[in-house]
């Protein structure tokens, strides 16, 4: 199977790949460039543990595959926080108790730093509405809606 | 003091960057091969060939293995974890769940038949695509309610009955008795819907053998590691002082990452063979499949009341489902912990109970948070529900009348269980007051009034926590020990480490764990890790399941702590000159009591093991080990209440409201303990509303391929949640803790369909059968048009 050449940034870094054409951006990620935070929980788009933001905008990685991402931007949990210090969005999910077992996090927090940047002070019903996409199986969701809405705010401040 | 405080979490930071260790992040030195499994397409079938030669010539392909290569092996099966006799004393008719087809016959979609090993993914799934297998089909039945029926198929024909065991709890004559001279009796079926956990990060294992050392390592997404390493005693046969098991990150257990799975050992087993490591990580239809599924009982109850709505008596029968094959637990799901807690929060003088274990040709059952609880707490409240409104009292009054009163404690049930502490009468004030009841009751009536169908849903429960004792454990059919362990290693200088025999997946141990350590200690919170989830560095343990580690874990990690100190103490007090008792401990030091005299903790960790100048009789070194054997299991208690809304156009269930206030004995950290709470809650509304592991009835075939077939809760599907506590302290443990993990998921779905039944009760609907969804709320309202005309 010949290799695809590929270029992108990835949380502000270049890098130059020859990949599988089946290689998923998921699979890119944790594997080639070992940034193991983007998860795999469901194969199929609903749960939202891959998500990352392509130039900007959120995706589901494991519903895309690396060779369309030519001069993409990718920015995945890892390159969300300055060094030292989380991001808003990750520290308001510290303070509100919004994560359990931390592997759908990292969707989470991808999510809602999406969330906050499309709405000025979202809603509780705007919250849920938004993470449609985006399941989680420990907390209930009641913490991550009050994590999301603190980061919005936090963001704005 | 750090008991009581929200201490916000310690594991939190490596999560939200991204850093997390999980199965799938584990990198080894060596290239990592792949394991991809070829499993039954049929609910039974003979398999009459099984070709691998193209399989195996594929580029890229390892090793490709069957049933007969297992067998050839000499390997062995998943012997129970928690076997249970029949009522006659003879075993119950096992069958183990098998790793790999060894006998020809495959009694369930997705049993494993074949196994390739790959350089990658692709070529290992390019490999399972190649083996050919050709299979004969035979009758199935994946009904349980059909299960004995004498026209149904056998699962083991060999057993001449689809029986596995029955079992016979409580008090017949008096149940009867009851039932006989009752002033009401309520009546219903009661099926509980067959759910699966569904955590997000899908099981996955990676096997390790080191030939030079004869050393086997397996790391897995598993809640007992300890566990994990006494079954491949079983499985390959590996002696526990040669085998590494590593769960490190675990992304959600509930109770279904805690058996030996199929395939564990043969992800071991292809990396002995190929000579590599190897890793599967199960896609999320494999995990739909082959994860153990749960509940699963099709259950009818008689309740009997006395003139005033007194519960006289209740008796159940329950056929329980175990799948084609009894997985580790199961039978303590459908017997020690089903029977156990019949009586709820009620003062009830007879209860009986008879389940009937069953084989059907589905995918095994075993725990999932709960575990037998959901299912007790939902037959006995909906008879509550059904019985209280055919009496015409109100349902909370006629609960109010038959709470356990708060005097009675130690309360012990009509099953035989002793209840230590509670106050479930407490309770009830505590939700009245936070939901607001008799306001909801008239807002109940205007919308009734307007045309609009709003329910408030009850329930009230115990539940039994926190497994030991290992002696009462081994009595209800534990093979294994229910205790668990801790040591405290105070390093020389003054810092510590914990090693604990519990594994967090969630629920936040290296802050709870070190909130107890380091108030026993009487050091910073900062000075304390937590090791847990490695064979290799935590010697023992049991793990993390039914609610349990606080009170064991939790409390050998107090009861370590202690010894630590004891012993610090003595040196302290031999380098200051004084008795150990006149030495007071807090801050990080010593201080002679009434003195200015002082010495800090980590010159005394020095001193244990650089100083020569010690007692006579004092060891050198300062760790302390504990097996914690508990004096009880612990009893927590709750109550929920909830407001549904049902759109009669669209037959819709919109959840408004949900309260819920929790005995969970000492509260080490509130914060934790909410979420704990919330995500059961969560889950046991997707079980009343929305979840189930569904197959066709005819085939065989299971419908739930992907997150779009099985449906668990979305953030809009759920409300924001009100919660409060009432604690009254367990007696069984020194902490005085309860469990707190299981509660949500016990109380809801009896909750929420007590709601719903509220909602349509004057439509004529008795009961709907769970998940309660639209279509089945139409029929329910229809089937009750059609018998009032």
């Amino acid at each position: 199977m010949d290799g695809i050449s590929v270029t992108l940034t990835v949380n502000g870094r270049e890098e130059s790949a020859t990949v599988d054409p089946r290689t998923l951006l998921v699979h890119f990620l944790r594997e080639e460039l070992h940034l193991t935070g983007t998860h795999m929980g469901c194969d199929t788009s609903q749960c939202g543990a891959c998500t990352v933001h392509l130039d900007g905008r959120p995706i589901k990685s494991c519903a895309i595959f690396t060779a369309q991402l030519d001069g993409a931007s990718v920015t995945t949990i890892e390159g969300v926080a300055e060094t030292g210090r989380l991001h808003p969005m990750q520290a308001a999910f510290k303070e509100h108790h919004g994560l359990q077992c931390g592997f759908c996090t990292p969707g989470m927090v991808m999510m809602g730093i999406d969330i906050a940047n499309r709405h000025e002070a979202p809603s509780e019903a705007t919250i849920r509405h938004e993470l449609e996409g985006n399941l989680c199986r420990c907390t209930g969701y009641h913490n991550i809606v009050e994590s999301i809405a603190a980061g919005a705010r936090a963001m704005r401040g | 003091m750090y008991v009581g405080q929200a201490i916000r979490r310690r594991e939190d930071e490596r999560f939200l960057r991204g850093r997390g260790r999980f199965v799938e992040d584990v990198r080894l030195d060596e290239p990592i091969a792949h394991a991809a499994f070829v499993r039954s397409p049929h609910a039974h079938a003979r398999v009459t060939r099984i070709d691998t030669e193209a399989a195996a010539a594929l580029p890229g392909v390892l090793a490709v293995l069957t049933g007969a290569d297992w067998t050839a092996a000499g390997y062995g099966e998943a012997e129970g974890v928690w076997p249970v006799a029949d009522r006659s004393g003879a075993p119950a008719r096992t069958v183990n769940r098998p790793f790999i087809c060894v006998d020809g016959v495959v009694r369930c979609v997705g049993e494993i038949v074949a196994m390739v090993i790959a350089e990658d993914r692709h070529r290992a799934l390019d490999g399972a695509e190649a083996v050919a297998v050709d299979y004969e089909e035979m009758p199935a039945n994946t009904v349980t309610a059909k299960a004995l029926d004498p026209e149904t198929p056998l699962v083991h024909p060999a057993l001449g009955t689809n029986e596995v065991l029955v079992t016979e709890h409580g008090l017949k004559e008096e149940t009867e008795a009851a039932l006989a001279r009752a002033h009401h009796v309520t009546e219903i079926t009661v099926p509980t819907n067959r759910v699966t956990a569904s955590p997000i990060e899908p099981r996955c294992y990676m096997g390790h053998y080191d030939a030079v050392g004869d050393r086997y390592t397996v790391w897995t997404t598993h809640q007992a590691p300890h566990i994990v390493r006494r079954y491949f005693t079983k499985s390959l046969r590996i002696p526990e002082h040669k085998m590494r098991i590593v769960a490190p990150d675990v992304g959600g257990g509930f109770g279904m990452k805690l058996y030996h799975y199929p395939e564990e050992p043969l992800v071991l087993w292809g990396a002995i063979v190929s000579g590599r490591p190897v890793r599967w990580t199960g896609t999320r239809s494999e995990c739909l499949l082959g994860d153990t599924h749960a509940r699963d009982h099709h259950t009818t109850g008689r309740m009997a009341f006395d003139r005033d709505g007194r519960i006289l008596g209740v008796a159940f029968e329950t056929l329980g489902a175990f799948g084609a094959y009894e997985s580790q637990w199961q039978a303590s799901i459908t017997n020690a912990y089903h029977f156990t807690m019949l009586s709820l929060a009620y003062d009830i003088p007879a209860i009986h109970t008879t389940v009937r274990g069953v084989y059907t040709n589905a995918t095994p059952v075993d725990a999932y948070r709960g575990a037998g609880r959901p299912e007790t707490v939902y037959q006995v409240e909906r008879l509550i529900e059904n019985g209280a409104r055919e009496m015409g009292i109100d349902p909370m009054e006629l609960r109010a009348r038959n709470l356990i009163r708060p005097e009675k404690f130690p309360y012990r049930t009509a099953v035989g269980i002793t209840y230590d502490s509670g106050d479930p009468p407490a309770l009830m004030e505590k939700i009245k007051a936070l939901s607001g009841y008799d306001a909801l009751r008239a807002e109940q009536a205007a919308r009734r009034a307007r045309g609009e169908w709003m329910g408030i849903g009850i329930s009230a429960f115990f539940d039994m926590a926190g497994a030991g004792p290992v002696k009462m454990m081994n009595d209800l059919g534990a093979k294994i020990g229910c205790y668990d362990v801790a040591s405290v290693r105070v390093h020389p200088d003054g810092r510590i480490t914990v090693f604990a025999g519990s594994h967090s997946h969630g629920q936040g141990h290296e802050t709870t764990w070190s909130q107890i350590a380091a108030d026993r200690l009487g050091c910073a919170i900062d000075d304390v890790d937590l090791v847990e989830g490695d064979t290799d560095r935590v010697p023992m343990g049991i793990g993390t399941w039914g609610s349990r580690s606080l009170s064991t874990a939790g409390m050998a990690v107090y009861t370590a702590a202690d010894r630590v100190v004891a012993k610090a103490k003595r040196l302290a007090a031999h380098m200051l000159e004084c008795a150990p008792e006149d030495l007071d401990l807090a801050d990080g030091a010593f201080t002679v009591k009434g003195t200015d005299r002082k010495l800090a903790c980590s010159a005394v960790a020095n001193a244990a093991y650089h100083s020569g100048d010690r007692p006579a009789d004092l060891e050198i070194g300062l760790e302390e080990t504990s097996f914690f054997d508990p004096d009880d299991c612990t009893y927590p208690s709750a109550i929920h209440l909830c407001v549904v809304l049902v759109d009669l156009e669209t037959c819709a269930v919109a959840l408004r409201n949900y309260w819920a206030v929790d005995d969970v004995g000492t509260v080490i950290n509130p914060m934790v303990l909410e979420g704990q709470v919330h995500g059961g809650l969560v889950q046991g509304i997707g079980q009343a509303l929305m979840e189930e592991c569904a197959y066709d009835p005819e085939t065989g075939q299971y419908l739930a391929g992907t997150f779009m077939d099985y449906a668990i809760p979305h953030a809009e599907d759920v409300p924001s949640f009100g919660l409060d506590s009432h604690v009254t302290r367990a007696l069984g443990n020194p902490l005085g803790a309860k469990g707190a993990g299981e509660s949500g998921t016990i109380g809801a779905p009896a909750c929420v369909a007590n709601g719903v039944i509220d909602a349509l009760w004057p439509l004529g609907v008795r009961q709907i059968t769970q998940p309660m969804t639209p279509k089945k709320i139409w029929r329910a309202i229809e089937e009750a048009k059609r018998a009032r005309h």
